[in-house]
């Protein structure tokens, strides 16, 4: 049984890394290229690793000051369960279900309880990389500010290992529950996605009804007064948040020791209790989910059915419709852009005003100068920040897969093509912008004009992150893959967004603090968006120009 | 070959690949200093083992793939240089019909008939024509994903043949195919090349090309070792072999 779990992860895992690098390449200078893909995935991870390092560096001294540093370890276990637990699910549904490998493992005599191990141990060893980010660096941190024993240094792997188990599990677990309904829908499309956002909405209001303890000012007084006393809040929020933390403070080293068993003897029973349920419903679900559902013949109005429309329309329609009828794809792709600034902004104000106890005017006059640049460019920043996670240009050619090739023997100019591939991220980064600025014209009431001018650069913005991206996935399309999940999570390519964004926002903060301060606002930023609106053309420009050697790993 | 064409009196040259290569690796040509004419009226079949390199002429027919080397004319126009004036003049059925499963039946028919820009009258009869004749006519409002196999293939022939093209360049149409279905499209390209149009087609099924075929070539390692009529075939062969033995001879005799 062992070895073929084993065997199955690893080929799983295999294939599902193949596909992050592109198949077909006929680059001769390949081995230099990759070399320097390598060198530059190392810059960004150290990048990120410095932006969480030196936060970690302050809270932890902050907290230090206050004899309450072993909150800090209560924060970092806590995010790395939040964000495993939202992050798995996506992954889960996919690895468990959407995955095409489903349909060669199936029929292979292995016993349900084995895929699902298999399927999971993937699914953990994903999570593992995050982990690595989010987990590694700031406790490594807490370690050497805390002058911690080796003995932290050796439970805090375990705990890195261990901790994140259960997170996934229970993501797992859900889908495989909700899944086991697969085969009473009759459009599987649709269950797909309001099952993805069922079990999204039941962990966010899991987390936050068992986050949200109660806590009286007396007992805040108290918690702050003892040493260590605050961390005592956290401890509730997650079943082994409490062994996790007391895994990594030295009370007594019989303690310690009797702690990391305990976490690990729990983390083993929990996967033990879900491997014997999963194998009870993973059947049902991804079975359920491989028969394409009954056929309906739906009669076709014919009145409509026959209509002719303009190219860009139809073509653009095409896009929007290939990309709102996958879940992945919707999910990935256009959610974000409706959810993010919602979510952050909403979330991040109301906690100041539940804080200050103040109502929205409150907030309002926070800000005294409300055409200060610093307004300006701060909410272009934050619009900067959600465009990173607005994935619809920079995978337009990869979602088409193997169809990618239509584009190339169709009487379309490419590059015609290109600008109404890239016409989806517009339109959703549009909307995204917008409702950016209504939400800070919400909150915090800035004059129409500024908002206006900021709008305008925000959407320059948008424009040229669209063309800029389709270039990265031009260069190196994902066009083989296993499932839609491939083309939108493992995809290196992603990480460019990410590295332009990061770029705008340094040069921005740069620009601001160097000249911004002294030109008017209002001119600062409308010069902002025609340097935008310019590269564009420039981009646009570069992609005319070159169209056909870009298209030359697309066939 | 001239024989042949000569007594059926067809001359135009619809598809015309002149000393065409094209390496995927250096120093290695997946396809080798390719010569063929396609004239109008014929039914051409491309035959050759697995890996000889038949979908990459394809794909450079297509535009899909550019020539290292040589051009490709379509009607007169080449498709390295006029690309758009060329795709114009073929309806193109690629190996594999998954094609955008998320669109439905008709709304893939629409989308292709805008880029062909089919006029609205034309369209709705060309859609109903086809489909029906494929049988598919009453899955149209559904998602191409729920679609079988062979139904899948069906709307992509639809597809292609929906702006009447001279050209039909088809990469394996009748795999997954039913009985009745690969007959009928086995009929329509005959008709179609009765009106002066041209099919060419790849195929492994050496019946096919036997049964259908005006010409076929036979492609081994990249390089063309055949081209005519089968009766041509086995004079060149002076041998009363069956076409199997005949394909494997000449193909082996390659290695």
């Amino acid at each position: 049984m062992k070895s073929k779990v084993i065997s199955l992860t690893k080929v799983i895992l295999k294939n599902s890394f193949q596909n992050m690098e592109t198949a077909k390449s006929i680059n001769e200078n390949k081995n230099r290229k990759s070399k320097s893909m390598i060198i530059l995935y190392i810059f960004v991870f150290l990048y990120l690793a410095g932006i969480i390092g030196v936060f970690s560096n302050g809270l932890i001294k902050e907290l230090m000051e206050i004899n309450q540093e072993q909150m800090f370890l209560g924060i970092i276990l806590l995010g790395i369960a939040g964000f495993v637990l939202i992050q798995s699910i996506f992954s889960a549904i996919n690895i468990l279900y959407y995955s095409k490998d489903n349909e060669y493992i199936l029929p292979l005599p292995i016993k349900p309880s084995q895929i699902v191990a298999a399927k999971t141990n993937v699914l953990l060893i994903t999570e593992y990389f995050i982990v690595a980010i989010i987990g590694l660096i700031p406790l490594t941190i807490y370690g050497i500010l805390t002058s911690a024993s080796i003995l932290y240094y050796i439970s805090m792997l375990i705990v890195l290992i261990t901790f994140p188990i259960i997170p996934v599990l229970i993501s797992s677990l859900l889908v495989l529950i909700v899944m086991s309904f697969a085969k009473f829908t009759k459009n599987r499309n649709r269950f797909q996605l309001i099952a993805t956002i069922f079990i999204l909405v039941v962990v966010c209001v899991l987390s936050f009804t068992v986050s949200d303890t109660q806590t009286t000012p007396e007992q805040l007084v108290q918690m702050v007064t003892k040493a260590n006393g605050l961390v005592e809040m956290l401890r509730g929020a997650f079943p082994t948040l409490g062994m996790a933390i007391d895994s990594l403070t030295n009370i007594s080293f019989e303690n310690q020791i009797l702690n990391i068993v305990l976490l690990v003897i729990t983390t083993a029973i929990i996967y033990f209790i879900y491997i014997m349920i999963g194998q009870k419903l993973y059947l049902k679900g991804a079975v359920g989910n491989l028969a394409s559902g009954k056929k309906t013949k739906k009669k076709l109005n014919e009145t409509k059915a026959f209509k002719k429309s303009s190219l860009g329309k139809t073509y653009v329609g095409k896009e929007f419709k290939t990309l709102l009828r996958n879940p992945i794809f919707f999910m990935q792709c256009v959610l974000p852009a409706i959810l993010f600034p919602i979510l952050i902004i909403g979330l991040t104000f109301a906690g100041i005003k539940g804080e200050q106890g103040g109502s929205i005017t409150d907030i309002a006059s926070m800000i005294t100068n409300k055409t200060s640049i610093y307004v300006g460019i701060g909410i272009l920043c934050a619009i900067q920040f959600f465009l990173m996670f607005i994935y619809i240009s920079a995978t337009a050619i990869s979602r088409d897969g193997q169809n990618a090739v239509f584009m190339k023997y169709i009487p379309v100019t490419l590059m015609k093509q290109i600008d109404y591939k890239v016409m989806p991220n517009i339109v959703m980064t549009t909307f995204m912008s917008i409702l950016t600025i209504i939400m800070v014209e919400y909150l915090f009431k800035l004059p129409v004009i500024y908002l206006l001018v900021i709008t305008v650069a925000g959407i320059a913005m948008g424009v040229l992150q669209s063309y800029i991206s389709i270039i990265v996935d031009l260069k190196k399309p994902k066009l083989e893959w296993n499932s839609e999940y491939a083309v939108v999570k493992q995809n290196m390519n992603l990480i460019w967004p990410v590295i332009f964004g990061m770029l705008n926002i340094t040069l921005l903060i740069i620009l601001t603090v160097i000249v911004g301060r002294f030109i008017n606002s209002y001119i600062f930023i409308a010069i902002i968006a025609v340097v935008y609106l310019l590269l564009t053309m420039i981009v646009r420009n570069y992609i005319k120009n070159n169209i056909v050697k870009l298209f030359t790993n697309i066939y | 070959m001239e024989s042949y064409l000569e007594s059926k009196g067809r001359d135009f040259v619809m598809i015309k690949i002149e000393n065409v290569s094209k390496s995927y690796v250096k120093d290695k040509k997946s396809i080798d200093d390719l010569n063929l004419e396609i004239r109008d009226g014929e039914i051409f079949g491309f035959l050759g083992p697995n890996g000889a390199g038949k979908t990459t002429t394809i794909k450079m027919i297509t535009g899909i793939l550019n020539p290292d080397e040589g051009d490709i004319l379509i009607d007169g126009k080449s498709i390295t240089k006029e690309p758009i004036e060329a795709k114009r003049k073929f309806g193109f059925v690629p190996d594999s019909p998954d094609m955008f499963l998320k669109l439905k039946g008709i709304e893939y028919l629409n989308f292709l008939a805008d880029i062909y820009e089919l006029p609205n009258e034309k369209r709705k009869e060309r859609i109903e024509e086809l489909t029906k004749k494929f049988e598919i006519y009453d899955n149209l409002n559904s998602e191409i994903q729920s679609y079988s196999h062979g139904m899948r293939q069906k709307v992509v022939i639809c597809g292609a043949l929906l702006n009447n093209p001279k050209n039909w360049i088809l990469d394996e149409p009748m795999t997954g195919l039913d009985p009745k279905s690969s007959h009928d499209l086995k009929e329509m390209m005959r008709k179609h090349c009765n009106n002066q149009n041209t099919v060419f087609f790849s195929t492994h099924v050496l019946e096919v090309a036997e049964k259908l075929c005006d010409r076929v070539g036979i492609i081994n390692k990249g390089k063309l070792v055949f081209v005519g009529t089968f009766e041509e075939m086995k004079n060149k062969f002076k041998e009363n072999k069956s076409l199997e033995d005949l394909f494997l001879e000449i193909t082996e005799n390659e290695e």
